[in-house]
């Protein structure tokens, strides 16, 4: 990286992190950039990568089917017109019919059944039981039908700590993540900006 | 009492700082999930095709690179063969940054060794658009070279040609990858994960519909170490653990301060009661 980008992400870096501090007007800039930025170039590899071979070329060589994806695209603008938005529901009911067709046998197969399956097929082992008790106990939680008394309401109770123990150690993980940001950051403006330390 | 929150900032930033300039050197124990996705690619024989798919932004870069480039390494110290390919727009340059930058290290050559084909969106249509036709979703690689012009595309037509999959990914793009590429096609699926997002997908790893988990800073490292090519996860190790051992601290402190300020205040309102 040059030294002009060197140091033009090393202050908005720093303008990021002065949030820490207290809201000010450096951080709100550096936050519409990182916005603008974002979007910008998510368009232009959109443009680069899928409109332009994808359908320009594929139109202007005489595709002719090419014409019906532009229609349902063109038509999701449609909503900007008050008067004629209710045409801009039938490429929403193509995308949502297609979506749904094709992701629900896909999902009950991945998330449901296969999943259903693993947790079946060890309570041979301890650590299946252990498994098999946890899933059923989560379920009952958030069975809502009955009021949790009787036989419901420990089995519910079980639940809630096995769901503790996924909360406690997701919120670890997620720590890690954050850190690890932080990390990514520190190493850059200690490394490529002030040469403390070799990236 | 009440401690200005500026000053956990300051610690945690001295936690995170102070290591990278004095590194510590703390040894990285190897994880049997680590272990797991190693073996897995030992097992690629040569001339092996595995997809490495950027299914991630650019927010998590920091995480997600050296990921990314031991698990790269590693696929092309094994002389697989490579083919890039990113699933949100954000990775896209991503992606073919980290491939270009291993191959130069390892001497490989682009389009023999490895090739990236750039980004599409919808992914779900991606994914089972591959399962029939690779060449039908990328009709070029990034460079908007013809499919027919790349030697390793040659051969290569959807999943039944494929080894592996790796999908490197901040979010639930591995979720799909399951659903349309393993359950759909039988395709082997291996996700490379940020740490956040490790406990979702350990079921999947349990019920054997995804093969082995890399995760996280810490999964870098381990990875690192296994390859013999420390890099950017070990560096970042040191300042991860005393982060992690400031934190720990400070909520211990926190909570002590906090029992003893109620043991105090009831105290206080028995004494007024006796009184």
């Amino acid at each position: 990286m040059n030294e002009i980008g060197t140091w033009f992400t090393a202050l908005v870096t720093l303008a990021i992190y002065s949030f820490l501090y207290r809201d000010n007007p450096f951080y709100k800039a550096a936050e519409y950039l990182l916005l603008g930025l974002t979007i910008g170039y998510s368009l232009v590899v959109s443009i680069k990568t899928v409109l332009w071979p994808g359908l320009v070329l594929p139109l202007a060589s005489g595709e002719a089917a090419k014409i019906i994806p532009l229609l349902l695209g063109g038509m999701m603008f449609i909503r900007l017109f008050p008067g004629l938005k209710t045409w801009s529901r039938i490429p929403l009911a193509v995308y949502v019919g297609a979506g749904a067709g094709v992701s629900i046998p896909a999902m009950l197969k991945a998330r449901v059944l296969q999943q259903i399956g693993a947790t079946t097929a060890n309570v041979t082992s301890l650590s299946g039981i252990i498994m098999l008790i946890g899933v059923i106990t989560t379920i009952l939680y958030f069975y809502f039908s009955r009021e949790h008394k009787g036989i419901l309401r420990p089995a519910a109770k079980i639940g809630t700590y096995y769901m503790m123990i996924f909360f406690g150690a997701t919120f670890g993980y997620t720590v890690m993540s954050r850190v690890t940001l932080l990390i990514g950051r520190v190493e850059f403006l200690l490394g490529d900006w002030l040469r403390v330390i070799t990236p | 009492m009440n401690i200005d929150r500026r000053i956990i900032f300051v610690i945690v930033a001295l936690a995170v700082a102070i290591p990278l300039v004095v590194p510590l050197d703390l040894p990285v124990a190897v994880t049997d999930e680590t272990r797991a996705v190693y073996d897995r690619l030992e097992m690629l024989d040569s001339g092996s095709v595995v997809l490495v798919s950027f299914d991630h932004e650019a927010s998590s870069l920091p995480e997600v690179r050296p990921l990314a480039e031991a698990i790269v390494n590693h696929c092309f110290m094994r002389k697989a063969r490579v083919i890039g390919l990113a699933l949100f727009a954000e990775g896209t340059a991503v992606g073919y940054d980290i491939l270009n930058d291993i191959a130069a290290q390892q001497g490989k050559v682009y389009g023999h060794d490895y090739v990236y084909l750039g980004y599409r969106p919808q992914y779900t249509a991606a994914i089972l658009g591959m399962g029939e036709s690779i060449r039908e979703v990328f009709p070029t690689d990034y460079d908007e070279t013809p499919w027919e012009e790349i030697p390793l595309l040659q051969g290569v037509h959807n999943y039944d040609d494929i080894d592996l999959v790796i999908s490197v990914a901040d979010g639930s793009l591995p979720t799909y990858w399951v659903e349309y590429a393993q359950a759909r096609y039988g395709q082997e699926v291996i996700a490379v994960l940020t740490a956040v997002m490790v406990t979702a997908y350990t079921p999947y790893v349990d019920a054997g519909q995804i093969s082995g988990i890399l995760g996280g800073l810490k999964g870098a490292a381990e990875y690192e170490k296994l390859i013999d090519r420390p890099a950017a996860g070990k560096r970042g190790m040191d300042a991860q653990a005393l982060t992690h051992l400031a934190i720990a601290v400070m909520i211990v402190v926190g909570n002590v301060i906090a029992f003893g300020a109620r043991r105090k205040k009831k105290t206080a309102v028995a004494g007024e009661h006796a009184v």
